[in-house]
């Protein structure tokens, strides 16, 4: 019989529908992955699932009967769990109080002796019945960490794991420990609903795969029916090649930035790289790897980076954002909310922040000139021009990131442009959009240096790829010598490569 | 927000763009606050017009007066609250120092290099606290507390029995009429509001505040120099708030700290009953004059109602403790 049967779950947010029509079943034993781009769906259905939003329409069976949910506690006594993305342990408290947090099953005197055997039970499933129960959680590594949560899920007897993104901060090593530890809980007939963006543990792991786009359910498949190509087809919901727009091979008209021995602390050591007009250079590597502080370190955002970096041959100096700035380096971050967008301020505002001195007239601003240059700069990333007074905050993710990108165009000449995780919480158009925009800089003359964590995108996007491990480069790849599995070797076994 | 998942991409290679509604929900705290707004500025006209004797010559130009010292604070509070420093609990202690360096610094070299002194004085004490904010990094508001500390125990060496007069040959008579039917102070904080809202408007500086108080840290990001912004917005709230404190010692001929007693209180509850965001990045001049008015209006009212001074401080206090209730829903993200 299957575990749960959803039926025609809708979930709307003002007007945004969020999940429309979503059916799925699972059975005891099956590890179903819960594939699509942010937006898709992903998290309103697990929350659904868990009690934490009531569906507009449609039904959830759990062992054949159907229940309404009303709240997590009441999914937990059903015997569904949740691993959320970010860990939800108390750092000072115990394993096993962490372990029991939250729980309904524990009154307020409470026989010690049983909730500690049966934390010890639900470790020792995962392979991990020698731990000491009463250190703090914060003794522990984040995979560790992890798997002191799926053991929270257990001891409460879930008998439907949801596990959210719970490798997006795992190193390889303790990866592989929770893939085999879901691997062993499937044996013993768990179910697992496991959402997560690294293709590569999905046609690891998972028995099934669904499919979300914008909200609706696009396809159920067993996963050894399905390639890699097929899936992000599914995902996208247009053919893998279409998304990214050709590289235009333009003339060489040299290189834009050089940097020689760059070294961060703890980060980066070490590293060297040229960045040529007209090219996007892709930095490649895991989290941690420290490519995404190479980027910052260039942008003039890490005060103790050292290193001989040159803008068209004239040196640059690190550690201060205004001077960077002044010789043409831009940066955009990967933090959008926090370190991009000025969510008060106007749409054009945002569009011309950093540039309001050079749109003067006698040393005051000339409102005029903004906002025909702030109307030409919204058409050019295709942002609505009706909404250059509207608060930015107001905008979606992805027309947000767009301003970010309406800010490096018109610069009195084309300089060198950084971004870290430039599509980061985007929709699958925007992600077009911003690929085409990306396209546009280098065509004028840009020199585009970029990090991402996503390698379909690297292998998209990237004409120079330069793959990162713990803080060294490990190789330099052109054009046709990009592979996947290349990259992914460099930025996971980099002795191999090397060798 | 509505929004197509695919839009339309023409052959240009631009793309059209993507049509986004303002959700109604977002809308609702603003409305709500629009309302609260709305009778209470309908009950303070009418306890205003129907209390006796506030339509009276004497009474519109003491509320004037009033408006005049509480505003000019008040604007230069608004600069320092835009960029995201909350608020100076020092800026009150400046106006009494300011007014004591004015008197002292005229007695000793004149009329003229009074205001200079007391101008150079006020905006380099206010710089130097900027400074301190924008540079290190530090809290602005632990930093306002210590500066109100130091400007108390430095005049308190300065002025040993609390106020010091104005040299008997010293004529401030010039200073203290009207200029076109309304008092010179008036006069004087129409002109500070008219700058300010140049400063804010018109100059690249002035956008850089509004950008650091929006996300300082985004604000870092694109180049503004985030620490001269932050001790310009300082020193010009210093330069806006010496007016009071001169103004104060020309009208009694004579400065103590205790005429700056109160107004930074006055004045944040000026700056918020205008609708400056008090976290930041959002604000305007205008409105600061708008909230100084009604806070002038309130205090005159007190005073023709025979309410005594302890009244003023505790409805000032309900006036913050109201308006951030207010804001709060509105603007937590």
């Amino acid at each position: 019989m299957d575990i749960l049967t959803v039926e025609g779950l809708s979930k709307s947010f003002g007007g945004v529908r969020a999940l429309r029509d979503v059916s799925l079943s699972l059975r005891a034993g099956e590890i179903r992955a819960i594939c699509g781009e942010n937006g898709a769906g992903k998290s309103t259905l697990v929350k659904s699932l868990m009690g934490i939003f009531t569906p507009d329409a449609g039904s959830i069976t759990i062992d054949g009967v159907r229940q309404t949910m009303r709240g997590p506690q009441h999914a937990q006594a059903l015997g569904l769990g949740l691993v959320a993305q970010e860990l939800s342990l108390a750092p000072r408290l115990s394993v096993l109080d962490n372990i029991w947090l939250g729980s309904s099953e524990v009154p307020v005197f409470h026989r010690r002796r049983a909730l500690r055997q049966r934390a010890r039970n639900a470790l020792e499933t995962l392979g991990a019945g020698d731990w000491d129960l009463d250190i703090p959680a914060s003794a522990l590594s984040i995979g560790q960490q992890q798997l002191v949560e799926i053991a929270r899920l257990l001891a409460r007897n879930a008998r439907l794991l949801i596990l959210d993104e719970p490798t997006a901060t795992l190193t390889d090593t303790e990866i592989a420990r929770i893939l085999d530890v879901l691997k062993t809980l499937k044996a013993r007939g768990h179910a697992v609903l496991y959402i997560s963006h690294r293709l590569g543990e999905v046609f690891d792991l998972c028995d099934t795969v669904t499919v979300l786009r914008n909200g609706e359910h696009v396809a159920t498949r067993p996963v050894h029916d399905m390639t890699r190509e097929r899936l992000i087809e599914l995902m996208l919901g247009r053919p893998f090649g279409e998304m990214y727009p050709a590289s235009a091979a333009g003339p060489d008209i040299g290189d834009a930035l050089v940097a020689d021995k760059l070294n961060v602390a703890g980060m980066v050591r070490d590293l060297s790289l040229v960045a040529p007009r007209g090219t996007i250079l892709c930095i490649a590597g895991q989290i941690g790897s420290g490519a995404n502080v190479v980027t910052r370190a260039l942008a003039g955002l890490v005060p103790g980076a050292t290193g001989r970096v040159s803008v068209d041959g004239k040196p640059l100096r690190l550690g201060s954002v205004p001077h960077c700035v002044e010789r043409g380096v831009l940066f955009l971050s990967e933090d959008r909310a926090a370190e991009g967008i000025f969510h008060q301020r106007s749409v054009l505002e945002n569009l011309l922040a950093g540039s309001f001195g050079a749109h003067t007239r006698f040393r005051m601003l000339d409102w005029l000139r903004l906002k025909r240059v702030g109307a030409r700069l919204a058409q050019r990333v295709a942002v609505d021009q009706r909404r250059l007074a509207a608060a930015a905050g107001k905008l979606s993710g992805g027309n947000q990131q767009k301003l970010l990108f309406g800010r490096a165009i018109e610069r009195p000449q084309p300089g060198v442009l950084l971004m870290n995780e430039p599509t980061r919480g985007i929709d699958v158009g925007a992600r077009a959009d911003i690929y085409r925009i990306m396209r546009e800089l280098c065509s004028l003359g840009y020199a585009l240096i970029m990090t991402t964590s996503d390698l379909e995108e690297v292998v998209g996007i990237a004409d120079i790829v330069v793959t990162m491990y713990r803080g060294r480069t490990v190789a330099r790849y052109e054009r046709q010598s990009i592979a996947m599995a290349r990259i992914l070797a460099d930025i996971t076994h980099p002795v191999q490569a090397a060798a | 927000m509505s929004q197509s998942a695919q839009p339309p991409i023409s052959d240009r290679g631009l793309v059209a763009p993507v049509q986004e509604g303002t959700s109604a929900r977002a809308d609702e705290p603003r409305n709500y606050v629009g309302i609260v707004r709305a009778v209470v500025l309908v009950v303070l006209a009418a306890v205003a017009l129907t209390t006796p004797g506030f339509l009276s010559q004497p009474s519109i130009l003491s509320l004037l007066t009033t408006v005049s010292f509480i505003g000019c604070v008040a604007v230069g509070m608004t600069l320092i609250t835009i960029s995201g420093n909350i608020m100076s609990f020092a800026l009150g202690a400046l106006v009494g120092a300011t007014a004591m360096v004015f008197i002292l610094a005229a007695n000793w070299g004149g009329f003229a290099f009074g205001l200079i002194a007391a101008l150079a004085f006020a905006g380099l004490t206010n710089a130097l606290q900027g400074f301190l904010i924008g540079w290190l990094r530090a809290n602005p508001i632990i930093v306002s507390i210590a500066a109100l500390a130091l400007i108390y125990g430095v005049a308190e060496a300065f002025a040993a029995h609390g106020t010091i007069y104005a040299a008997a040959g010293a004529n401030y008579g010039g200073f203290k009429g009207r200029v076109a039917g309304i008092p010179v102070e008036f006069a004087v904080f129409l002109c500070v509001t008219a700058l300010a809202q140049f400063i804010l408007s018109l100059t690249p500086f002035g956008r850089h505040l509004f950008l650091i108080g929006s996300s300082f840290r985004a604000a870092e990001a694109v180049g503004v120099r985030t620490w001269r912004a932050i001790t310009g917005a300082y020193l010009w709230a210093g330069l806006f708030t010496a007016p009071a404190g001169i103004m104060l010692a020309i009208r009694y001929d004579a400065a103590s700290m205790n005429y700056g007693i109160g107004y930074e209180y006055e004045a944040i509850a000026a700056v918020l009953v205008g609708g400056t965001v008090i976290k930041g990045g959002e604000g305007s001049v205008l409105r600061t004059l708008a909230g100084a008015i009604i806070i002038g209006v309130i205090q005159v009212v007190l005073v023709l109602q025979g309410l005594r001074t302890e009244w003023q401080y505790l409805i000032a206090g309900l006036i913050v403790l109201g308006v951030i209730a207010l804001q709060t829903p509105g603007t937590r993200d």
